[in-house]
Formats: structure tokens, C-alpha cells, sequence
């Protein structure tokens, strides 16, 4: 037998939607090695953590102490509801909800931060060349999101569960399930509300062929489109519903609705991420390589 | 076995037309030259055929499928001209990646990542990473990738360019062993390489398939006129000229380049010039370094 003759025969997925699914996951857990099996991934996530330190101790833990400090008092709801601040004091725990409206604002930047490299930088090198012979297109395009949304969704799981040790460590006996509770709904919420954010920089990166190209037309895009969007909504009140094709439209609404009514407006970003999806698709199909 | 069909294939950019209207049918079998100038379209045409890029017009099939179809994943492979592999992995995690995707398990991934890389000479280079391999390096790691597997069709866009000849040689050794169970596709400027190598040439020119050789029908002449080509050593021109025109059978001796002739000559009337051109030769005391029957791939391609 020849030399060359490959290792072991080895038959093709017959079915098409296992080899598809098969191979979004093998690319999928790559995207995973590449965060947390290389240097310059772990130095990533190194460089997040002291960020999130740092956060959590300046932002979060003070903002909770300054809500328990005022919570009690009628002039501070008053204030806290006339500053539109209101449904802060709606959560039980003050370290969940400061953590709450901290990650609302901020994660989606962690997430297009984290996420604008999908293809961009592989079509660049031609990388993407090696693997369009292995599988489609749609699987390269499926995988990396999977990948970016699970790390998105490690770094968001990650804070909530520093948050619930200092709610622990601060009220020690009388708050588990509920601290529990908090971090299940903030968690699904947050999810949810950044899954549109990866999905679009999932679109942009398979639009260009660098990131920080990506995340610029990310910023300018998101940009644009808001102010055109409420432009026109506000001169033809019919097209308002056009506002709902902006990733976090929904979250101004979220930080007003009492923490068990949050979910309800979780279907916003359920759909926005589906419809980014397919026309990331379409591009990324229709692109050369 | 049908490999590859274009019908009127196209491919515009804004500014320019790369491709215009290609149409040629290959075989299964020995490998087969792409060659032409740069600029003729040669990558281009390696493009569309591994789905990187989609013609304007026309259509391309592989193995009766559109390039980029999921029913030729396994069945066809490239080497890329210029991509480039992931600078933050080692070589053998991606081979790795790269097998798997091809259905091999994780455990079988790990052998056929060191199989290729061996069959290239590059097991040393299992743990490094691309940035610390040299080009030459760096380009048998990708002709290795496109070796995961044993596909069917391997496309190769300038394998041994910026190899050293040590490398070059090997790389055709090993295109050569393969060619039985593999067909390749070799673009290059190495004429003699693919003279060696392969079986039929496709030479493009400026977008246009200017034509179509098989080298294994000798030198496609017509039968009563064949061709010796002979490249002398130490030996006057016009004396080599002159002398050889009066050998029997010989209608014409063109100089091509330097010390090299082609003989134009009826086989009926002279069925063994070669050996008369030999006794010719010592006879003259001249002094030889090859002759070839047929013309070269230069000749066939470049001449007139």
C-alpha cells in the first residue's frame, strides 16, 4: 500500500443537516480555543477580568450602597422616580440592580468589542479558503456566532456570579434565593439583549475584511440608523415600528419594567438577532473569499 | 471520468473582464497544467473553481457539482495562492481543525495532521506556528493541507514557487506518486515542471483559452511530420544546422533558444532520426546534453 494513503478511511456525514450542525460546532468550539487556549485569548480575557474588577468595585458596589443608603427614605424615591431612576429600587437585592443597569449599557460595547473578528480578519489572510473546501459557508457563519455568543455569554455569566458573591458576602442570610432568582432573569435578559449585537458585528465582519473596520461601521451604522430611524418615526408615526430593527431599541423600556415583567420584551432581540442572522448569511454566501 | 466542465465561463470586475466565455471539459487522470502569463487568468479560473469567488456568466461543474457544493467537500482540496493560516495556532492544530471538519475524529485528526506534514518533510514543524516558518515552510504546510484526506482533486495555484529545488523536486515526487489515486491541477510558470508532470495543458492567455494540449498523444503532430528537440552542447549553430538538414528524412531545423533545435522530420521516411542525429553527433565530435523526442511544452505552447 501506498505511502500516501490516508491514516484510516474515514466516510462523510451522509446526512447533510448532521454534517452542517457537526460542522458549525467543530468551528464553533474553535472560536472557543482561540479565547481560552492561546496567549493572547487568555491575556484578553486577563485584561476583562481587571476591567470587570474594577467595575464591580468602583461602579457596582458603590452604586448598590447608594441605593440601599436611599431606598428606605421617601424623598429618595421620590428623587429616584423623577430621575426616571425609579425601578432601580424594584429589585430586591441593590447589587443586582445596579449590575442590572450597569451591564444593560455597557455589555452590548463588551460584545461588539468581543465579537467584531468573526470572518473579518480570516478573509483578509485568505484563511477562509481553507475551510470552504471542508464545509459551506453557512456553517463557518453559524459556528463563529455560536462561539461568540457562548464567550459573550461566559463573560456575562461570569460578572453576574462575581455580583452574586458580594450580594452573598454583603447580605449573608437572608437573600440566597432571591439572589439566585436575580441572577437567572438578569442573566436570560442579558442574553437575549446581546445576542443582536453579535449577530450584527457577525453581519459587518462578513462585510469587510478587518474588525476595527467592523466595529467602526458597527458604531457609525448603529449611529445613523438610530437618528434616521427616529427621524422618521417622528414625522410619519406610522413607520415607528421600523424602530425595532436597532439592536437595543428595547433597552430604555427594559429599565422601567419591574424585574419579573423584564422577559416580556425578550422576543425584540430574539427576532432582530434571527433577521441579522439570515442577511449575514446572504452576505456572507454572496462574498468572494 | 468527467472532472471539471466550463461552458462560456465569465468573470467580470467593474473595471475589467478577467474571464472571457472559457470553455473546456477535462478528464480524471494525470495531472493537468494551468499556464499562461500573469494576468491571464489562471487564479482567477482556480477561484471559481474552488467557490471563492462565483463567474458572472456561465457555468463551471466538479464532478458534476457547482464548485463550493457540500457534495464535494472531502472530494476536492487547494492550495490557495497567498492565504495564509492562522498566526495564534500551532500547524498541527489547524491540520487537526481541518481534518476534522473533514469527518475525521478528533484522535484520527491528530495522525492525519502528522501524515501530511511527513509526507512534506515537516514533522519537526508539528508544534510551531506559522510565524516561525519560513515561506518555503510555510507553503508545503498549505500543499499538506490540501493532502488531508486523499481527495480526488487536488488544485495547486503555483506549488513550487519560492520553494527551494530540493523542496520543488519533492513536492513533484510526490504529485507524481499521488497521481493515481488524485488528480491535480497545477498552475505555474515552470514549464518544465509541468512538462514532467502532466498529462494535458490548459494555456490561457489574456482571459482566453488559447489552447488545449494533450501530452501524452506524443506531440500531437500529424503523423507524417514529427519533431526531435535537441539541446547541444559546445557545438557551432550553423554548422549543427547544416549538418543535420542532410540526414535523410529531415524537412527542417529551427534553432529555438540558445543551443537548442527542433528537427522537423517525416517518421516514415526516417523512423530512427534519433539514432542517425546520435552517429551524427559523434561523428562531428559534438558534444550533447538532452534530446527529447517531440517538442518541448515551450516549443508546443510559444512557437509561431
Amino acid at each position: 500500500m501506498s505511502s500516501f494513503t490516508a491514516t484510516q478511511n474515514h466516510m462523510p456525514p451522509s446526512d447533510q443537516l448532521t454534517g452542517f450542525l457537526r460542522s458549525s460546532w467543530i468551528i464553533a468550539q474553535f472560536e472557543l480555543i482561540r479565547l481560552f487556549g492561546t496567549a493572547r485569548g487568555l491575556l484578553t480575557l486577563f485584561t476583562f477580568a481587571v476591567i470587570w474588577y474594577f467595575m464591580l468595585t468602583n461602579l457596582v458596589m458603590t452604586a448598590a450602597n447608594f441605593i440601599e443608603q436611599n431606598a428606605s427614605t421617601r424623598m429618595s424615591t421620590m428623587m429616584f422616580n423623577s430621575s426616571g431612576f425609579g425601578q432601580l429600587l424594584a429589585w430586591p437585592i441593590a447589587e443586582f440592580s445596579a449590575y442590572w443597569r450597569i451591564a444593560l449599557y455597557l455589555f452590548p460595547v463588551f460584545a461588539v468589542l468581543f465579537a467584531a473578528d468573526q470572518t473579518a480578519s480570516d478573509r483578509d489572510r485568505g484563511g477562509l479558503r481553507f475551510l470552504t473546501t471542508r464545509c459551506s459557508r453557512d456553517s463557518i457563519f453559524l459556528g463563529r456566532f455560536i462561539g461568540q455568543t457562548i464567550i459573550v455569554s461566559f463573560l456575562v455569566v461570569g460578572t453576574l456570579l462575581t455580583t452574586l458573591a458580594v450580594a452573598l458576602y454583603a447580605h449573608p442570610a437572608e437573600s440566597w434565593p432571591m439572589s439566585f432568582y436575580c441572577t437567572l432573569l438578569i442573566a436570560t435578559n442579558l442574553l437575549a439583549v446581546l445576542m443582536p449585537y453579535t449577530a450584527m458585528m457577525a453581519l459587518l465582519s462578513a462585510s469587510v475584511r478587518s474588525p476595527i473596520l467592523a466595529i467602526i461601521l458597527a458604531v457609525l451604522l448603529w449611529t445613523i440608523v438610530l437618528w434616521s430611524v427616529t427621524a422618521l418615526s417622528e414625522y410619519y408615526p406610522a413607520f415607528d415600528f421600523v424602530k425595532y430593527i436597532i439592536p437595543g431599541i428595547q433597552i430604555s423600556d427594559l429599565t422601567q419594567l419591574q424585574p419579573a415583567d423584564t422577559l416580556s420584551l425578550i422576543h425584540i432581540p430574539l427576532l432582530q438577532t434571527a433577521v441579522l442572522l439570515i442577511i449575514g448569511r446572504f452576505v456572507m454566501a454572496k462574498g468572494a473569499i | 471520468m468527467s472532472l471539471i466542465q466550463c461552458k462560456s465561463l465569465v468573470k467580470q470586475y467593474v473595471d475589467k473582464t478577467v474571464l472571457h466565455g472559457l470553455s473546456f471539459e477535462l478528464e480524471t487522470g494525470s495531472p493537468i497544467a494551468l499556464v499562461g502569463p500573469n494576468g491571464a487568468g489562471k487564479t482567477t479560473l482556480f477561484s471559481i473553481l474552488c467557490g471563492y469567488i462565483r463567474p458572472t456568466q456561465g457555468e463551471v461543474t466538479i464532478f458534476g457539482e457547482k464548485p463550493g457544493s457540500s457534495a464535494l467537500f472531502n472530494r476536492v482540496s487547494a492550495l490557495p495562492q497567498d492565504a495564509q493560516l492562522d498566526p495564534r495556532f500551532s500547524i498541527q492544530r489547524q491540520l487537526m481543525l481541518f481534518a476534522q471538519l473533514q469527518g475525521f475524529s478528533k484522535k484520527q485528526s491528530k495522525l492525519e495532521a502528522e501524515r501530511v506534514l511527513s509526507l512534506m518533510q515537516l514533522s519537526d514543524s508539528l508544534k510551531q506556528k506559522p510565524a516561525a516558518l519560513s515561506h518555503g515552510m510555510r507553503k508545503r504546510v498549505a500543499i499538506a493541507q490540501a493532502l488531508i484526506g486523499n481527495p480526488d482533486l487536488v488544485l495547486l495555484d503555483e506549488p513550487t514557487a519560492g520553494l527551494d529545488p530540493v523542496n520543488a523536486r519533492n513536492i513533484r515526487d510526490i504529485v507524481h506518486e499521488l497521481a493515481g489515486e488524485t488528480t491535480f491541477i497545477i498552475s505555474s510558470h515552470n514549464l518544465a515542471e509541468l512538462e514532467q508532470l502532466c498529462g494535458t495543458v490548459l494555456h490561457l492567455n489574456d482571459g482566453h483559452l488559447q489552447q488545449q494540449v494533450d501530452l501524452t498523444n506524443s506531440d500531437g503532430a500529424e503523423p507524417q511530420l514529427a519533431f526531435l528537440t535537441v539541446h547541444m552542447d559546445k557545438c557551432s549553430p550553423d554548422e549543427f544546422v547544416n549538418t543535420v538538414k542532410t540526414l535523410n528524412g529531415v524537412s527542417a531545423v529551427t534553432p529555438s533558444q540558445k543551443n537548442h533545435f527542433v528537427i522537423d522530420y517525416n517518421p516514415i521516411n526516417a523512423p530512427l532520426l534519433d539514432q542517425q542525429l546520435l552517429r551524427c553527433i559523434d561523428e562531428n565530435q559534438w558534444d550533447y546534453r538532452q534530446l527529447i523526442k517531440g517538442k518541448t511544452l515551450e516549443e508546443q505552447l510559444f512557437s509561431n
